[in-house]
């Protein structure tokens, strides 16, 4: 298996591309496709695996800027990477690069570098930086026929290939092959406009080594940091003093709140870039005066944490309230039961029951201003929110 | 779609050229960014959803004692000025001015571009 590096993807996967097989990152004009395969060039590489990548649509030193960008320092790992270049030749300049692709308009020439390297290197992840462009001047019957020789000697020789693709205007029977029929697995990659939030995402289209799955996942991209799956909102809501505000601070790398004589008044906000995951955190206020804010926070949550007093039942009905007018039902949630330090705390199995909480909702126990149980609660409702195991 | 967001970033980049401007932001109503033309950014998020919440506050404020909805909120600091728009029933549009600028001038554009703002969100 080889990883994607790509969160969460290698695990829809089934832990990555098996060795033989193709994969195809498939995106719209206008989204950032580009850099999935790059992420996957760095990630085989610091996973200790063998790389090539065939640079087609700009100078090899401007890729080698744009994985600086992204903060992914490739020349630690120079012996086990080969650029091919299929751009230099193309604008009449020299190359410093090994592999050299000597007319990139011809598929020929892309045939002789690529079938010897196929044949002569261990088992290693090739990636093409894109197909689209080598489409574009060789031809997509031509490319195609290549391509799908390609596809069948890296599964004799046990190479995994990953090509990004961007969907010009091909002709349908092009863009069929390469969704139907080309590869082993294509990821779509495109951008929605949900409402107002203006996103990126991907979804697998197809993947023959592992059951279908249609969930699709928002994503952005960080300079550097790269691929971060993108949680627009998670709210975080409970009764008076519970430690809501103490809960968004520990979990936050950076957030601000509004407070006023030691109470929330209008809301706190948080930023959390946590395992691949880049979240916005917005916290309520508690008291029941500031309903009205309470519900404006709440709009276009994808999920919910609410904190609770664990040494303090009778604010359970208000906690199960606030649920109400966040109309969070149906979303996703975690009951996160703080204050576990403090005598009389109640256990996270009291919690559940006085709450009479389905199974399926998890009580993490936690202690907010020492950042315990903190981080478990937001992995916990993530994978609720991208459907994980 | 993405056209959408051009058009946002076109509209965004208007405003900004208002003398004295120095950032236009488009936010939902509920506090996310939608899209902004501002040079500093790792405030945006934040100060989208301060935002949000200001505005509902007022008007949730202005409306509990029978006084309609509020036209605008206009924060005068400092050192400049913060004013935030609704853009009809999903968005808003908030601008950051420095003190020399010209507040009527901002404020009939403003409205012009929420109107706008409205329709392409629609």
């Amino acid at each position: 298996m080889v990883e994607t590096g790509i969160p969460k993807l290698d695990e829809i996967l089934g832990g990555g591309i098996p060795k033989g097989k193709s994969l195809v990152y498939y995106s719209q004009p206008g989204v950032e496709g580009e850099v999935f395969g790059m992420q996957t060039v760095y990630n085989t590489l610091k996973s200790g695996g063998n790389c090539v990548f065939v640079v087609s649509s700009t100078i090899p030193d401007i890729v080698k800027g744009l994985f600086k960008e992204y903060g992914w320092d490739i020349d630690e790992y120079k012996d086990r990477l080969c650029l091919v270049d299929a751009y230099n030749p193309l604008i009449g300049a020299p190359s410093d690069e090994k592999y050299i692709v000597a007319n990139p308009d011809s598929i020929e020439s892309f045939n002789k570098i690529i079938i010897d390297l196929i044949k002569e290197l261990p088992p290693s992840t090739i990636v093409f930086g894109s197909l689209s462009t080598i489409m574009d001047l060789c031809g997509e019957k031509e490319t195609i026929e290549a391509v799908r020789n390609w596809n069948k000697m890296a599964m004799l020789y046990n190479h995994v290939l990953v090509y990004n693709f961007t969907v010009w205007p091909y002709t349908n029977q092009t863009l069929h092959l390469i969704k139907e029929e080309l590869f082993n697995a294509v990821i779509s990659i495109g951008s929605i406009a949900e409402r107002v939030i203006f996103g990126q995402y991907f979804g697998i289209l197809k993947s023959d080594w592992t059951k279908e799955t249609k969930k699709s996942m928002l994503f952005r991209v960080l300079r550097p940091g790269g691929i971060k799956l993108f949680i627009p909102k998670i709210l975080v809501t409970g009764p008076f003093d519970a430690g809501k505000s103490t809960f968004v601070h520990a979990l936050s790398t950076r957030a601000i709140s509004v407070d006023r004589l030691g109470t929330t008044i209008a809301m706190d906000h948080g930023h959390v870039d946590y395992k691949g995951f880049s979240a916005d955190i917005f916290g309520t206020p508690g008291q029941e005066r500031f309903d009205p804010i309470i519900k404006l926070l709440s709009g276009e949550s994808m999920g919910v944490i609410l904190v609770v007093d664990s040494t303090n039942p009778a604010d359970f009905v208000r906690a199960k309230h606030m649920l109400d007018i966040t109309k969070s039902y149906g979303l996703p949630y975690v009951v996160v039961a703080n204050k576990q330090d403090m005598p009389g705390a109640l256990s996270p199995e009291e919690i559940r029951e006085q709450f009479n909480l389905p199974d399926d909702v998890p009580v993490v126990s936690a202690v907010a201003k020492d950042k315990l149980g903190v981080f478990e609660a937001f992995e916990v409702l993530i994978d609720k929110i991208t459907g994980g195991t | 779609m993405a056209d959408t967001i051009d058009m946002v970033d076109k509209l965004l980049a208007d405003l900004k050229n208002i003398g004295g401007v120095e950032a236009s932001i488009a936010a939902s109503r509920d506090g996310l960014l939608i899209r902004a033309n501002m040079p500093k950014e790792k405030f945006l998020a934040s100060l989208a959803a301060m935002s949000a919440t200001m505005l509902g506050a007022a008007e949730t404020a202005t409306t509990q004692v029978e006084k309609g909805l509020p036209t605008r909120v206009i924060v005068e600091s400092e050192y400049g000025r913060l004013i935030i728009v609704g853009a009809g029933p999903k968005a808003l549009l908030i601008i950051l001015a420095n003190s020399n600028s010209s507040l009527g001038l901002i404020l009939i554009e403003l409205d012009k571009s929420a109107k706008k703002l409205k329709e392409l969100l629609k």
